[in-house]
């Protein structure tokens, strides 16, 4: 095939359009070094269909540039990193980068420590005066209640239906003084109310006696602790003619002193 | 406005070959519109179309080395990888649609209209001038420069397409881009 043949051929055409089959491109790219003429054919062919999609061009958006020359960079820089210099640069910046940025976080860190510190003392104080107080009315309470107990035992032994007021009223010895007993027949319990008798000098206890059959029996201990004077429970009687309390030295007597009598009563 | 600077392609063939990042950057402003425009024609999907363009401009960069200026003009190189590219996505996606031959075999309307008037290279390029030209090539021969180029068809669907032997194929392209060239000389 001589070269005017080839040109004419219009294989030179379908190869420049990328339409020519291997075997045929392989016979042109043989031709091209073979025929300067050839080469020439081809270049004009190309310039012109060059010119053609020059003519039918559309411009891509120019995010697709943007990304195009972004990765293709950054494909370049990857390489440069090999450089022991580059390397060294960045080494150096990553060593300063990262403390600064501990720093930041342990002073942060240190300052609400400090805080929640200063949070917990100032808490645990005002938990403390809080507990202290709580404990100071639970007592009040406590006492209130023991004394709201005991006058009720007294409201309700003095209310019992069953219940026999005795008055002991005050002997020559001691004119001004006065006790009660409430005597429960249903049950023969014997309450003794110690409110006027006189305040008594230290060692010494009042005792309650019951007259049986003529005879004086004890009939208990009158506590009158602190001063406080109420209704307290005695030893009961099935009968008793009277009542009487005498003065005697603290744990009581076997036998009424006789001339320490305070009050006594007849029922 | 800032000097735009030019390339003979001989330069920028040997920038490319040493990696040069600016000359990469001009050889993506003067090109990527026609081929843009040509991948957009084959494939009718503009996304798509968009990511085969980067693919290929990618792969331009990296197998530069491949390419030989013996064998045909960079154009013809750059446009043979985005021409494969977009014919594997089509094959790949079972693209190819009935339609699109039947739009291509009557119309010469891969018209004026869808083309960008604002290229990048219509500084170094007059796209409209040649255009005008463009105009005067009759449709047939429009027709069978059209489906090689933009309807990515082969010599065998080209003669199918246009009831014409493959032998004939050959021949009316060579007349066709005979009468391409004669109209862009003037």
């Amino acid at each position: 095939m001589n070269k005017n043949d080839i040109i004419s051929s219009g294989l030179l055409e379908l190869y420049a359009l990328g339409l020519a089959s291997p075997e045929e491109t392989l016979q042109v790219e043989e031709w091209v070094t073979q025929f300067p003429e050839v080469k020439a054919e081809i270049e004009a062919i190309e310039t012109s269909l060059e010119s053609y999609a020059q003519a039918h061009a559309i411009e891509p958006p120019a995010s697709v540039r943007d990304k195009i020359l972004s990765q293709i960079s950054a494909e370049g820089k990857k390489t440069s990193y090999l450089a022991p210099h580059a390397n060294d640069v960045k080494g150096q910046a990553t060593i300063y980068k990262i403390p600064s940025y501990f720093k930041m976080a342990a002073a942060a860190i240190f300052i609400l420590l400090i805080g929640s510190i200063a949070l917990t003392y100032s808490y645990y104080g005002k938990y403390q005066s809080a507990n202290d107080e709580l404990q100071v009315t639970q007592q009040k309470i406590d006492e209130q209640n023991q004394a709201n107990l005991a006058m009720k035992t007294d409201i309700n032994v003095m209310t019992d239906k069953s219940s026999l007021p005795v008055v002991l009223k005050g002997t020559p010895h001691a004119p001004d003084a006065l006790a009660k007993i409430y005597w429960m027949k249903s049950t023969g319990d014997v309450y003794v109310d110690p409110s006027y008798l006189p305040v008594i000098p230290s060692g010494k206890q009042y005792q309650l006696w019951a007259i049986v059959d003529g005879k004086p029996v004890d009939a208990g201990m009158i506590s009158t602790e602190k001063g406080i004077y109420h209704i307290q429970k005695m030893k009961s009687f099935g009968h008793a003619e009277a009542f009487a309390i005498t003065l005697e030295k603290t744990g009581g007597s076997p036998t009424p002193t006789m001339d320490e009598m305070y009050v006594i009563s007849k029922i | 406005m800032p000097e735009i600077k030019k390339y003979s392609e001989e330069e920028l063939v040997g920038l490319l070959q040493k990696r040069d990042q600016p000359a990469f950057a001009y050889l993506y402003d003067n090109y990527s519109g026609a081929l843009f425009g040509i991948i957009y024609k084959m494939l009718e999907d503009r996304e798509l179309a968009e990511d085969i363009l980067q693919e290929a401009f990618i792969k331009i960069w990296n197998n530069f080395s491949n390419y030989d200026s013996i064998k045909g003009r960079l154009f013809t190189w750059m446009l043979n990888i985005t021409r494969n590219l977009t014919i594997d996505t089509i094959r790949s996606k079972g693209y190819r649609k009935q339609s699109k031959i039947q739009n291509s075999a009557n119309s010469v309307d891969y018209s004026i209209d869808n083309i960008s008037s604002n290229t990048n290279t219509a500084e170094s390029f007059d796209a409209l001038g040649i255009r005008k030209h463009l105009t005067l090539l009759k449709d047939d021969q429009k027709q069978i420069i059209d489906l090689a180029y933009f309807g990515g068809f082969t010599q065998d669907e080209i003669s199918k397409q246009l009831a014409i032997p493959l032998g004939t194929v050959k021949t009316r392209m060579r007349t066709a881009i005979m009468e391409l060239r004669k109209l862009l000389q003037n």
